[in-house]
């Protein structure tokens, strides 16, 4: 044989010259490379060839010859209105398909859509502040000496603000804003109302408006309150409120307040939001006091001057912390032993909603996990992916049914573009049906989404530009997605096949296969993982917890003194239907003490009396439980639980000393309690200690009641409650509701997921019940003639059946996997957890597997069921 | 006089096309060209300048026949239309002219 030319560079030339010119210009080059490869030889020959096809590229050769015909428009009203013409017959003769079609993109879209509100509001949290890009928080974070971040504080005290302000020329303003509970009174009624303190800077810094009052004097002077719309409302029955007057309790005495501004109402995508706001008040002598750099409990935040530069900023505040505090730095080293470093930075004010190593709280409202976001968005994906898969899948499947269209409209004439536009117009008509539709599920949806979503949103949220310009992009790339393969596929039949009858569609099709595989993988996933979110969350909220939390008020008054605790007993045992009372200290107190000798240990400390255990039911396994037997049990020992024993390294944990060296006390260890969940069971036990020290407040008192008497006895609680502290706002909770509470978080992913799962599997089914009509459609005959020769109705399900059922059976390999570790890192987020069963598994697979089997089977059957004699005669 | 716009190298390949005669073809005239002024110039060039001539109405072709060494591919063979023609004797009219009007000892002499 003959050298030949390289195959690429022909290939190339093929591609880039105009067709009719090619004949010539590849002819040529054949013969000169024919005579250099005589004269040169192959190697030269086929480099030289390769030279002069590049040396092609040049216009004329690129430049195609005009068509010799007129081009036909793809826009032209006549055949628009025929293809509108075609498309609505089309969609009003397929019901079932235009429905199943229709339905499934506009839950897909509607499922898009909602998540794109929520992660509109999600981002758009405190954006909306004049102020917006020069807010910062003033953060902070321990060191240790070898360099290592131990934690980030996202709070502050009352100092950096002012001192920062004052050593650092960029920050211009500060405001420190912390929350509080005041008593107010209104009338007769004493209640526990949620207030914060801010400096009078606050409305200069956030834009938040006032209806009424002076923004730049409202919170100057005390014992002048700033509230909200609301408050003022229901306080005053008007919004004008301007000058009157509000009760709040300080120090046990009801003072009053002046109104001197009313606020509108908070913007839903806040993290600050206040129904009451006070002028903070910093005493002088706190001011005085070095050691409150130490002090850490509120918030504090931050203008920059627009050309600051962070990096320098953070550098200046570190240096005015390190000058000013220089004494207290040693003196709290030397006193605690501490040995880490704090370091200042700035948080930008819009970063908190969705930080979540600085999150926005302690005063702050709203904090949010962004995973919560990504979960929401890749489960509203996968809906919409799985319509479009429907919308592709039977469109290919039912074009067999139009196969004969396509032919007589490319035998008149038809161009390839043409039919393309008309199947993408038709994708794009089926899309804005589903488009309208979607905004309807929308506004139905939206109630319920919102409570899972713990959110305020509205559709007129919709009427936003960018939100729009995304349901648009939204809305074409969805059509374009769902039409652009059926229309290149339609558009690409043989007209002479399609006319002839000797189209055959039935070929392997592997695309509509591994598209229905996709589907049920991602069905099966979700169904996985709600299934397993299910069973840890069962896990969750029936594990023992070590305690009986079952029949247990807890009524909160703080500073509730040892005698008030006896009087209390005393008044509430009266009546029968309550068992016992122990009181606690209030909120969660944790604290460090050395440990043989050295070591410090942290742990959980808990101011109890010798009731509490008893109380809960909680062993005490060694030793014994504090007692009045000894009255020295107060100032001398403690009893500590399993943990604490470990963590401590203690054989023999009785006796053993507990130093708290920096108050200079020693208790020793006289009993060992079982250890049980006194936190989340999310958070692994911690060493936890118990102690009656008589210094100690307690904040709260555990009741517990007869089963059953829960009215009666709330009814004795209150008027005892009433009676002894008239001044203190009553409120009750019981123990086991707030102990479910702690799930909630856990709940709402249950309730995302088993939504997803089903509409997931909702879709998937329709489109399968399609594809399952439109095979038995087309396989009438056979099933006919197959009836004829004797095959049974069940014989028939099965031969339309098996097919589908190994898709979805294949599917689980793909599913299985990818769920399993999806999950299991999912699971590794709870110290206390289920183990993946098998069983997770195969309900899955029964679930899938049965679910896809009755949507198939009842088309199966139908056909299956038809006389022979009218399937043989359809024609 | 209309002006006939050809450029050099564009009157050398119709003039080559007219010295081919009937046998005007990229290869041939690439090769001719070679042969009688000892330039070497690229295929895709004389493909160029053929292409632009056609356009100018200069040259007319039409396919020839196919042969073995170029594939069965045929071949376009030029032909020198009347316009070419003409502007070829324009081009040579004009050049006589400016011939003549220079005076014999003008230019340096170039030989002995």
């Amino acid at each position: 044989m003959n050298a030949q030319p390289p195959h690429w560079a022909n290939r190339l030339l093929e591609w880039f010259c105009a067709p009719h010119l090619l004949e010539e210009v590849q002819g040529d080059l054949h013969e000169r490379f024919e005579r250099n490869s005589t004269r040169l030889g192959v190697k030269l020959a086929r480099r030289q060839y390769a030279r002069e096809v590049v040396s092609f590229l040049r216009p004329f050769a690129l430049k195609r010859q005009p068509n010799q015909y007129p081009s036909i428009p793809l826009f032209s009203t006549d055949m628009f209105q025929n293809y509108l013409k075609i498309a609505l017959r089309n969609l009003a003769r397929n019901k079932a398909y235009s429905a199943i079609n229709i339905i499934g993109l506009s839950i897909g879209l509607a499922a898009a859509m909602l998540i794109m509100l929520y992660t509109k509001d999600e981002v758009s949290y405190d954006r909306f502040h004049a102020h917006n890009p020069f807010i910062y928080r003033i953060t902070s974070k321990s060191v240790t000496p070898a360099g290592i971040v131990a934690n980030q504080q996202p709070y502050t005290g009352i100092f950096p603000g002012p001192k920062f302000q004052a050593g650092v020329p960029e920050i211009t303003t500060f405001v420190r804003y912390q929350e509080n509970q005041k008593d107010l009174k209104q009338g007769n009624e004493v209640k526990s109302q949620t207030v914060h303190f801010a400096d009078s800077s606050f409305f200069s810094i956030f834009s938040f408006p006032l209806l009424s009052g002076d923004p730049k004097t409202a919170l100057k002077s005390p014992k002048s309150v700033v509230i909200s719309e609301e408050l003022a409302e229901k306080n005053f029955g008007t919004t004008n409120a301007l000058g009157k007057i509000l009760f709040f309790k300080d120090d046990d005495k009801f003072e009053p307040y002046t109104v001197t501004g009313v606020a509108k109402k908070c913007p839903q995508n806040s993290s600050i939001k206040f129904d009451v706001l006070m002028p903070m008040m910093v005493k002088a002598e706190d001011m005085a006091d070095n050691e409150n750099w130490f002090s850490v409990f509120m918030n504090t935040f931050v203008i920059l001057s627009p050309n600051a530069n962070l990096k320098t900023v953070e550098a200046k505040m570190n240096q005015v912390y390190v000058a000013d505090a220089r004494e207290s730095i040693k003196s709290v080293a030397k006193k605690f032993g501490i040995t880490d470093k704090t370091v200042y930075s700035l948080q930008p004010f819009t970063d908190m909603h969705l930080s979540k190593e600085l999150p926005a709280s302690n005063g702050l409202v709203d904090e949010s996990n962004p995973t919560f976001s990504y979960i929401l968005s890749g489960i509203a994906l996968f809906i919409l992916l799985i319509a479009c898969i429907n919308f592709v899948n039977l469109t290919v499947a039912r074009s067999l049914k139009r196969a004969k269209e396509i032919g007589v409209r490319k035998a008149v004439g038809g161009a390839r573009g043409q039919l393309i536009m008309q199947f993408l117009g038709e994708s794009f008509l089926l899309c804005f049906a589903a488009f309208l539709f979607a905004i309807v599920l929308i506004e139905l949806a939206l109630p319920t989404f919102n409570q899972l979503a713990n959110k305020a949103l509205s559709l007129s949220y919709l009427f936003d530009a960018k939100l729009v310009v995304g349901y648009l992009i939204l809305f074409i790339v969805t059509s374009l997605l769902s039409g652009f393969y059926p229309a290149l596929v339609l558009s690409g039949y043989n007209p002479v096949q399609t006319l002839y009858s000797r189209f055959n569609l039935s070929g392997k099709n592997y695309l509509q296969k591994s598209l229905v595989v996709l589907q049920f993988t991602l069905a099966s996933f979700l169904i996985i993982a709600s299934l397993t979110i299910y069973s840890q969350f069962n896990y969750l909220t029936s594990k023992d917890l070590g305690y009986d939390d079952k029949n247990l008020v807890v009524i909160d008054k703080s500073n509730l003194k040892r005698s008030e605790v006896k009087l209390l007993k005393e008044e509430l045992l009266k009546d029968q239907n309550i068992v016992d009372v122990a009181p606690k200290n209030g909120g969660f107190w944790g604290t460090v003490a050395k440990i043989n000798g050295e070591t410090q240990l942290s742990f959980a400390y808990e101011t109890v009396n010798e009731t509490y255990l008893p109380l809960f039911k909680i062993p005490v396994l060694k030793g014994r439980n504090f007692s009045t037997a000894f009255p020295s049990d107060s100032s001398q020992s403690v009893l500590v639980n399993e943990t604490f024993v470990k963590k401590a390294g203690w054989k023999n944990p009785l006796g053993q000393v507990v130093d708290f060296w920096f108050k200079n006390e020693k208790y020793h260890v006289i009993g060992v309690v079982k250890d049980h969940h006194f936190a989340s069971l999310s958070q692994e036990i911690k060493p936890q200690l118990f102690t009656m020290k008589a210094a100690n407040e307690y904040g709260k008192a555990f009741i517990k009641i007869r089963p059953t008497t829960e009215t009666a006895s709330l009814q004795h609680i209150e008027k005892v409650f009433k009676k002894l502290f008239p001044l203190t706002p009553y409120s009750y909770k019981f123990l086991d509701q707030e102990n479910l509470k702690r799930y909630e978080s856990e709940a709402k992913w249950k309730q995302m997921m088993l939504f997803g799962a089903i509409l997931t599997i909702f879709i998937s089914c329709i489109g399968l019940f399609g594809l399952a009509t439109l095979s038995a459609e087309r396989r009438t005959k056979e099933i006919g003639i197959r009836k004829v020769l004797g095959a049974s109705v069940t014989g028939i399900v099965q031969l339309l059946s098996t097919d589908f059922l190994k898709l979805v059976s294949l599917s689980f390999i793909f599913a299985f996997p990818a769920a399993w570790y999806a999950m299991d890192e999912w699971l590794k987020n709870y110290p206390y957890r289920i183990n993946l069963s098998v069983w997770v598994f195969l309900a899955t697979a029964f679930i899938a597997i049965s679910i896809a089997f009755v949507t198939v089977s009842w088309q199966s059957l139908r056909a299956a069921m038809i006389n022979p004699i009218k399937s043989l005669k359809t024609e | 006089m209309k002006r006939t716009y050809l450029g050099e190298f564009e009157e050398i390949v119709l003039l080559t096309v007219a010295v081919l005669n009937d046998a005007a073809y990229g290869v041939a005239i690439t090769d001719e060209l070679d042969r009688q002024t000892g330039r070497s110039v690229s295929i895709s060039a004389v493909h160029a300048a053929l292409h632009r001539l056609e356009e100018k109405g200069m040259l007319k072709s039409h396919m020839g026949d196919a042969t073995a060494e170029r594939g069965g591919r045929r071949k376009r063979l030029f032909t020198v239309t009347a316009l070419g023609s003409r502007a070829l004797h324009d081009i040579r009219a004009m050049r006589d002219q400016l011939w003549n009007s220079i005076s014999p000892n003008a230019l340096p002499a170039i030989s002995i």
